[in-house]
């Protein structure tokens, strides 16, 4: 239990010690109200550099609706991709820990070589390399599947992202489930789960709480890495804004803006982040 | 004389290899009838806790059967078949570990009645009645909804009980329970353990704690070296053991 130090007198705490309490509170205070300073300073500094630079924030605000109408295909793109990351790692990570010769192999190799290829180059491999690929099927006598090999824009960058963290977050998933102490295995065993009852029942809702921040963090990055898209022209966010600061000879303009607007999209997600890490940590001490 | 009825469990000439050579336990015998205490003790490397875990096969046996209430499983048994019967062995036998292993994310209550839902798919309301009955009988019924982490050592080991009580076990394994306690709080486990005991449950116990061993074991078994040294009453093993490992041993630990 901690003391409530404003009413000390309650607990017995003496008055010297009050004072060095008294002392401690008051430094924090000021430590807070230097950091909201500091914060505020800067925040001008970014401002007035703008201003300073001659930024036509006339043209900016003008194009404000038009580019951040691309913040729906952004959105959309970053959350499809992201959930069909989720199911892979969650597959690849058992596939990993599998004893499967055949599966743990196949895991593995998804693992390495998506972790081991550009994903500029993915992106182009499902848009481009795709279609080739059925085209050659098809002059194997897989008569129709080309059709099915090519993508448009949008499905292909979903996939392409998709696949590609999920590569990375089959590793997360993988250390989550390994950082889950053996007891808790050995526990479910011994009540006569099966394996997948342990996993599902024991192991899986503890992993996810270790799980979660560093796929919070996956989820920002793809936000940002979802501009990708734009290199098969879909119209998001940066594709916007690239395409209107060309043709009007104002790309500062319009790439800070864009730029503002990211930002503002992933403290948004960092705030919904910090909720679900609180209500994930039930059950921990204190709480 | 009643006709003899098999025990409840027995364990025949167990082997454990660790690796390519670490001979834990070589040939270890044991046949435990209905309703009998036996607490085995040893020092710390001689094997005791590695044939517990091998009872309800938490540890492969390297060679050997054994046979909890009827179902039998011979070390070499593979598939299907081999699978089924662990499950069963472990449906029939509660285990408490000395680190209490009790799920972090779920309440006292939820932890009782994990079991009897999702292995044995009892219905929610029946199980929540019975974990009440559980609670109550080790005296935590105020903790029903608390987790684990707001809960003392000697708390967690009693909710620990009860969970591997609540699929009713035909025995219970014991991993040294309170091992992992503070001095303090060793009390109300060994109580516990003692009034089911009394109750008549078939418990197998490794276990330093001498106080139980002397007042509640039916048979204390010595183990050194990966097999039993000596076995006898509790009366026998303490006042007047065979021979100078026992000797030995006890007087290290008394």
């Amino acid at each position: 239990m901690t003391a409530d130090i404003n009413q000390p007198e309650k607990i017995g705490i003496p008055k010297e010690a009050r004072t060095i309490l008294k002392r401690i509170e008051a430094d924090k205070t000021i430590y807070s109200r230097k950091l909201m300073i500091s914060f505020f300073v800067l925040a001008v500094l970014m401002v007035t550099s703008l201003i300073v630079l001659g930024l036509d924030f006339k043209f900016m605000l003008k194009w404000l609706p038009f580019i951040i109408a691309g913040s729906g295909y952004t959105f959309l793109v970053a959350f499809l991709a992201i959930s069909l990351a989720c199911v892979l790692s969650v597959i690849g990570a058992l596939g990993r820990l599998s004893r499967n010769p055949v599966i743990n192999s196949i895991a593995t190799t998804y693992v390495s070589l998506i972790r081991g290829t550009p994903l500029l180059v993915q992106v182009y491999m499902w848009y481009l390399a795709l279609p080739q690929i059925g085209k050659a099927l098809e002059g194997y006598g897989f008569t129709g599947i080309q059709a099915w090999f090519t993508l448009p824009a949008l499905p292909a960058g979903i996939l392409a992202l998709g696949v590609c963290y999920g590569a990375y977050m089959t590793e997360t998933v993988r250390a989550g489930i390994q950082s889950i102490n053996i007891g808790q295995t050995e526990a479910a065993k011994a009540m006569g789960m099966t394996g997948f009852q342990t996993m599902k029942r024991v192991i899986f809702p503890q992993a996810i709480r270790v799980i979660i921040p560093p796929v919070s963090n996956e989820f920002i990055a793809m936000i940002k890495d979802s501009s990708l898209v734009s290199l098969m022209g879909v119209w998001e966010l940066s594709y916007r804004a690239i395409k209107v600061g060309r043709r009007h000879f104002q790309s500062l303009e319009m790439l800070i803006m864009v730029a503002l607007i990211y930002w503002a999209m992933c403290i948004l997600l960092q705030y919904f982040q910090e909720k679900i890490e609180k209500h994930m940590a039930r059950g921990d001490r204190g709480i | 004389m009643g006709k003899k009825t098999n025990p409840m469990v027995k364990a025949t000439n167990i082997h454990k290899v660790f690796g390519k050579g670490l001979h834990v336990l070589s040939g270890v015998d044991i046949e435990v009838n209905k309703g009998e205490t036996v607490v085995i003790l040893g020092a710390s490397g001689s094997g005791k806790s590695t044939f517990l875990r091998c009872i309800n096969f938490l540890e492969e046996p390297t060679a050997g059967t054994i046979e909890v209430d009827n179902i039998v499983i011979n070390a070499g048994e593979r598939g299907k078949q081999r699978t089924e019967h662990i499950l069963g062995i472990r449906k029939k036998t509660g285990m408490c570990f000395q680190a209490f292993n009790l799920f972090p994310h779920m309440t006292a209550l939820e932890n009782i009645i994990e079991g009897p839902i999702t292995v044995f798919g009892q219905e929610k309301k029946e199980a929540i009645r019975y974990a009440e009955e559980l609670l109550d009988w080790v005296g935590l019924t105020e903790k029903r909804d608390e987790y684990p982490s707001r809960l003392s050592g000697g708390q967690q080991q009693r909710v620990a009980i009860a969970r591997s009580l609540a699929k009713k076990p035909k025995v219970m394994l014991f991993d040294e329970p309170t091992s992992a306690l503070d001095p303090e709080l060793v009390g109300e486990v060994v109580d516990v353990m003692e009034r089911l005991a009394e109750e008549g449950m078939t418990i197998i116990a490794v276990t330093h704690e001498l106080h139980f061993a002397r007042d509640v074991a039916d048979r204390v078994m010595i183990m050194d070296g990966g097999n039993w040294v000596e076995e006898g009453t509790p009366e026998k093993i303490f006042n007047n053991p065979d021979h100078e490992r026992t000797r030995q041993f006890l007087a290290h630990i008394l």
